[in-house]
């Protein structure tokens, strides 16, 4: 469905330096510098397939997402999309994509939400009884309802980012990109646009690309994931095989009868551990202690704290994978290595 | 396969001749906005009507203005008052339609590229001219419409001007195609923003040079007179086709000419503008 082959987009960039006297010397003596923003990318997605797209700001997905979507033209690299090169068919291309930029609305600020679907079914060219059928199912999922005769700018950001989605599926894409879709949501209305994404991948074999902070939106909705860095992919695989690889990094929640103990507990020089390997910090109520379960395996490593300190109640989490991207993302671990 | 983008071009035509209701859609589009914006008429009211009220205070300042200087010069150039009057008020019809259909390509030139907005006219199947272009109905060009209607009916009246039907003809072509050359210079501009993000202030010192074009331009020298007849031919909105409604010649060439530079300016603003997308950088997010 989606082929990309050694994918790069450079931009030229001038170099001032700071303040008015920069500004006219860059003038008078223009410093250009060149920025990889994407970097040789090379991936493949399968029709139907939800793909999670993440990476630290500034890694580039944004610009991969607008070469993928036809914005932009590459520098270089290869890129097929439903049969199609973005770039050079574009307007052909788009019929069969929708995109959602979740930082800014495609919808038009003054229109009523249903205008607004009346415009964009003459740009797509939909045929009435389809037309129909559609909006139906949207409002189904995403429930406009409540608010399609609203004109767009009084919209709260969770019924625009709804109104957003519908605007990008209305013609039935056979790829969706969302950039950022649950940005600054509150958790309910998240929870609810992650089940209608869910519901429109099954109901139309949609392909999805997805990119988010929220990791939860990737867990919810994501089983393969592709991470960015710098231009550059980091990662290419299931959550499943990244957290069975890289979440080493094991978390033991203990609350204690007396918190003064904390300062007994020395797992450095009980198991010689480095510094790289645990982490105690103090919470509210508890302690929370990190460590490599690599290198100490869990029923010691709880052996050892039951019989240090007197505790109330003791939990152990699972292979955090926020934690793990956190890392990653902080290039502390190379991808293939453990964390 | 590299594809490195070779001709973005040739898919970015304005018209594609094989669709050919493309233009129907369109103008159905526009009139979802201008019926949407006459509802919205009501809500901003206030702002329409500072918004024409301006114009017309700015109009007829400007008449005033006219009527002082030819008070003590009875003619300029060889041109009577009523004429340059004529003149005057035939320059603002094809402003005037051009502002009133195409008023958001100065959002393009100030803030729509720069901040990326650019984005949504590329994800959509549809010509981004185009959409730009009917996304915004400026009712505030009806001050220079009605302006430019009044003076050149009145002047008219007083040069007792009757048109027959060739200078109809010619009056309507010429409007039509004056309007093109306004749109144009204003397309070229607002493409420049593609490559330096921001070309307001240049396409304000273009579109303001139209303000020579309300003037006989026999009285400018030689190097005036050729740019703005050949390099931003704004002349022809209005000195050419009221002289040759005023002083007769051959309406033939007349409006042919404004067709062939119209035409010719047009082509080139396409050109700018389809090379502008490629250069497009989009803005981070």
């Amino acid at each position: 469905m989606i082929e990309v082959k050694n994918l790069k987009k450079e931009f030229e960039k001038t170099i001032k330096d700071p303040g008015l006297s920069g500004a006219i010397m860059s003038l008078i003596h223009k410093k250009t510098t060149t920025v990889k923003a994407v970097d040789g990318l090379t991936m493949h997605v399968d029709e139907g397939e939800i793909l999670g797209f993440i990476g630290p700001n500034g890694a580039g997905k944004s610009t991969a997402i607008k070469m993928l979507t036809g914005i932009l033209t590459p520098t270089s690299g290869t890129l097929k999309i439903n049969g199609q090169i973005p770039y050079k068919n574009r307007k052909e291309y788009v019929k069969e994509i929708g995109v959602v930029f979740g930082q800014r609305t495609q919808l038009w600020w003054d229109l009523p939400l249903v205008e607004t679907y009346s415009v964009l079914k003459e740009i797509y060219c939909i045929d009435e009884a389809k037309f129909k059928d559609r909006m139906d199912f949207l409002n189904e999922v995403l429930n406009l309802q409540e608010f399609i005769k609203s004109p767009v700018r009084t919209l709260s950001l969770g019924q625009r980012m709804r109104a957003d989605i519908a605007a990008s599926m209305l013609h039935s894409p056979k790829v969706l990109f969302l950039d950022e879709p649950t940005i600054g949501l509150d958790v309910v209305v998240k929870d609810n646009i992650r089940k209608a994404i869910s519901k429109i991948n099954k109901n139309d074999k949609t392909t999805i690309i997805l990119t988010t902070h929220d990791l939860n939106d990737i867990e919810t909705l994501c089983e393969r994931i592709v991470m960015i860095d710098k231009g550059k992919m980091v990662y290419d695989g299931s959550l499943y095989h990244m957290k069975e690889t890289y979440g080493k990094m094991r978390e033991v929640i203990i609350a204690l009868n007396n918190p003064e103990e904390i300062k007994n507990i020395k797992p450095d020089k009980k198991f010689g551990l480095t510094a790289d390997d645990y982490d105690i910090a103090k919470k509210a109520n508890s302690v929370s202690m990190k460590f490599n379960s690599a290198k100490v395996e869990i029923p010691d490593m709880l052996n050892y704290i039951l019989g240090t300190v007197s505790v109330k109640d003791i939990t152990v989490k699972d292979a955090d994978i926020e934690e793990i991207i956190k890392k990653i993302y902080k290039s502390e671990v190379k991808p293939g290595e453990a964390v | 396969m590299i594809c490195i983008c070779s001709e973005p071009e040739n898919q970015r035509k304005f018209l594609d001749r094989k669709d050919g209701n493309k233009l129907i859609r369109f103008i159905k589009l526009y009139k979802i906005f201008v019926a949407q914006f006459l509802k919205n008429l009501m809500e901003y009211r206030i702002d329409f009507l500072t918004g024409a009220v301006s114009f017309l205070i700015g109009q007829i300042t400007n008449i005033l203005f006219i009527t002082i200087i030819f008070s003590q010069i009875p003619s300029l150039a060889g041109w009577k008052y009523y004429e340059i009057m004529f003149i005057y008020g035939y320059s603002l019809l094809p402003k005037g339609i051009d502002h009133l259909l195409t008023d958001n390509l100065w959002s393009v030139a100030y803030f729509i590229v720069r901040k990326g907005d650019f984005d949504k006219y590329l994800t959509r199947p549809i010509n981004p001219l185009l959409h730009v272009i009917m996304e915004k109905f400026q009712f505030d060009a009806l001050g220079e419409l009605i302006t430019g209607i009044v003076l050149v009916i009145y002047s008219a009246i007083q040069l007792n001007y009757v048109p027959g039907a060739e200078e109809v003809l010619v009056i309507l072509i010429t409007i039509l195609f004056g309007t093109l050359i306004f749109t144009s210079v204003k397309i070229a501009c607002c493409a420049i923003a593609f490559w330096i993000k921001k070309s307001g202030s240049i396409l304000q010192i273009f579109y303001m040079s139209s303000d020579f074009a309300r003037y006989p331009i026999t009285i400018y020298n030689k190097g005036v007179r050729f740019i703005i007849s050949y390099v931003i031919p704004f002349a022809f909105t209005s000195y050419y086709p009221a002289a040759y409604l005023l002083r007769g010649g051959n309406g033939f060439v007349c409006a042919g000419k404004t067709i062939l530079i119209s035409s010719i300016v047009f082509c080139i603003s396409l050109l700018i503008w389809n090379r502008g997308i490629s250069a497009y950088e989009s803005a981070g997010s």
